[in-house]
């Protein structure tokens, strides 16, 4: 039997009823902890896949746990067991699982976000974050010494805080001092780890020991931890840089930037691809500056505190990165790199 | 430098002093209070709310007390009314209060793990004139918030309540012989009831000082086992108010320590676990010259 050649997207769906059938079958979003409403990671996945579903026609559901960790599991087996053809898991800790588990249900498709799992029917999805941290890091070594704008010194000092030592972590980290060391060679960067993701008692003292030391800019790359950094940031009058969804606006004028992954266009991508038939296990996507999967916030509460010829020269970063004239370090890929041990 | 770390470790232990004296004089009327944890997070939470809603801190600070006392109730009546055992209910009321304070949040808010509600009155700092600019001196007492001096100042008041008043001798008959305290006419149940209720209060307050004195804003994770931190402060205080304080201080200091020798070289894993490393120790050796020692009283 021939199989006809479908173009991704909503319009092939209409035409897939003889190449491939399963692509009726109901897709499932399995939420990760942190839960929905969580304004960032679960809450932006879910809004792509419910713009996906609604667009392709597929029946979506949404599958939350108390326990997402420990029933990582039963969860995919009885996602897989009720005729999902499409089971999009945003649970970090679910990919060894996910590798064990989908080899018995090769009718499915298995998304799994933010690493590489192997098998036939696995889907990895990854975000260049070490690309758009690189910008988030020119960004603040240009201002970091513009004392025109207010809350900054002359001490070309600024800081970056981790939600652990890990690295997937240090990806962002080292994106982030090798932007900065593009723009000023001898720029300072403080560099601490949290040890959590969810204290952010602990994140306002560590951002106030970095203002105390000169900083007046701290990326922060440690989820609930990282609230703490910007509270403490509106509190001293300087800056923080947000991380994963636009957090410009949960201090306006504090929150320098935003490095935004977008992972609803991914799980849109994915939703689509799939009603399409074109979802094709056992394949990494990437998404990078150039299909605008990560980069910076739009500022709508600090774009205009900075002097333009600032945003061009990120938009001139951007393309170089784009173009491949400038290769930032992927700790994942390449190791460590000598600037950052 | 050193001053920076004076002003934030002070801080940083004005929420484990307010709950270890809580929990100290829980422990005098006999009762290891396991549940502070749970009475800081409720305390944390009310703070914020009421604080946001009534425009003002110190309605912020009122509701963070009654809140403590609140989720201190059931734990106090299970142990003295029923006989429950004080650590399963302790456990039992930080699992308990966890859960509901999650639900509220979603059911109420729609959000999971952190609130933040705007506008929200923080506590204000209170800047001394002339010793702020005075090394180190200035460091410790000037930018301080209320609780901080308030804190500070129930330290020698809890000394006070214990030693020399009536109410404070009939709690400490009730932690070290019940059985005599009963027959000479007291309630233990209702002391220790009343013991228990206060340091939900406390505990309450020192929630308050982490969501409006430190960050303005709740999340479930915001007390961070500062509960259990001060639950080992009186125990190494032996349940007295000025070792125990010591121990708050300690533990504070060497976190902002920690957070500052970040960077320094070594590695974080190892510099993290600074303080909870001196605690130990110093709770080693509080053991150690007890067994060695003559014992003072009390």
């Amino acid at each position: 039997m021939l199989k006809p050649v479908l173009i991704a997207g909503a319009a092939a769906l209409a035409l897939s009823a003889t190449g491939a059938a399963f692509a009726q079958d109901p897709v499932a979003l399995v939420i990760a902890q942190g839960g929905l409403g969580d304004q960032s990671y679960n809450d932006l996945a879910h809004q792509g896949f419910m713009a996906a579903t609604e667009e392709t026609g597929v029946e979506g559901r949404v599958l939350e746990s108390r326990d997402v960790v420990a029933q990582g599991e039963q969860i995919l087996r009885r996602a897989a067991e009720s005729d999902f053809g499409l089971v999009v898991d945003l649970e970090y800790a679910h990919g060894e699982v996910m590798e064990a588990v989908a080899p018995d249900y090769p009718d499915t498709e298995f998304v799994v976000l933010n690493q590489v799992r192997e098998g036939d029917n696995i889907t990895s999805v990854l975000f260049s974050e070490h690309e758009g941290s690189y910008l988030a890091g020119a960004l603040a070594a240009m201002v970091t010494t513009n004392t025109d704008i207010p809350g900054i010194n002359e001490d070309a000092n600024i800081g970056v805080i981790g939600g652990t030592r890990s690295v997937g972590i240090d990806k962002f980290l080292v994106g982030f001092v090798q932007g900065a060391r593009e723009i000023n060679p001898d720029v300072q960067v403080q560099v601490a780890y949290a040890n959590t993701f969810g204290d952010p008692a602990t994140g306002q003292q560590m951002a106030e020991a970095m203002f105390e030391n000169g900083a007046d800019i701290v990326y922060q790359v440690a989820g609930g931890t990282g609230l703490g950094v910007i509270q403490a940031a509106e509190a001293a009058g300087h800056y923080a840089i947000g991380v994963d969804t636009d957090q410009d606006g949960l201090a306006p004028g504090h929150v320098l930037t935003s490095m935004i992954k977008r992972v609803d266009v991914a799980v849109a991508d994915v939703v689509e691809a799939y009603a399409g038939g074109s979802l094709e296990g056992g394949q990494v996507r990437n998404y990078s500056l150039a299909d605008n999967g990560v980069g910076l916030s739009e500022m709508i509460h600090t774009r205009d505190l900075l002097p333009a010829d600032y945003l061009a020269r990120i938009d001139e970063l951007r393309d170089g990165i784009i173009a491949g004239d400038i290769v930032v370090v992927n700790v994942i890929e390449d190791g460590y790199p000598d600037f950052f041990q | 430098m050193l001053d920076n770390v004076l002003h934030a470790a002070i801080l940083a232990t004005t929420p484990i002093l307010l709950a270890a004296l809580g929990g100290l004089i829980n422990r005098q009327a006999g009762i290891v209070n396991i549940g502070l944890e749970a009475m800081m997070l409720s305390g944390a939470l009310a703070a914020l709310i009421a604080a946001h809603v009534s425009g003002s801190w110190e309605v912020g600070l009122l509701a963070a007390a009654v809140a403590g006392l609140i989720s201190a109730a059931p734990l106090s009546i299970l142990v003295t009314r029923f006989g429950a055992n004080e650590i399963v209910a302790g456990l039992g009321l930080n699992v308990l209060i966890a859960g509901l304070i999650g639900y509220l949040l979603s059911d109420f808010y729609g959000v999971s793990g952190t609130l933040r509600l705007m506008p929200v009155p923080t506590l204000p700092r209170i800047d001394l004139p002339f010793i702020a600019g005075v090394p180190v001196l200035g460091a410790i007492l000037s930018g301080k918030d209320v609780l901080t001096w308030a804190a500070w100042i129930l330290v020698p008041l809890t000394a006070l309540l214990l030693t020399r008043t009536r109410i404070g001798l009939r709690l400490r008959a009730c932690g070290s012989s019940p059985a005599t305290a009963n027959s000479v006419g007291l309630s233990v149940p209702n002391l220790r009831d009343g013991a228990t209720l206060a340091a939900g209060a406390l505990a309450g307050l020192g929630g308050a000082a982490l969501s409006l004195g430190l960050v303005g804003l709740f999340s479930e994770g915001l007390t961070g086992g500062r509960g259990f931190i001060a639950l080992a402060a009186f125990y190494f205080g032996r349940n007295r108010p000025w070792p125990t304080a010591f121990a708050c201080i300690l533990f504070g200091f060497f976190d902002a320590a920690q957070i500052r020798l970040q960077g320094g070289g070594l590695p974080p894993e190892l510099v993290q676990v600074l303080p909870y490393a001196v605690v130990i120790l110093a709770l080693t050796l509080a053991s150690w010259r007890r067994r060695r020692g003559p014992s003072p009283e009390p």
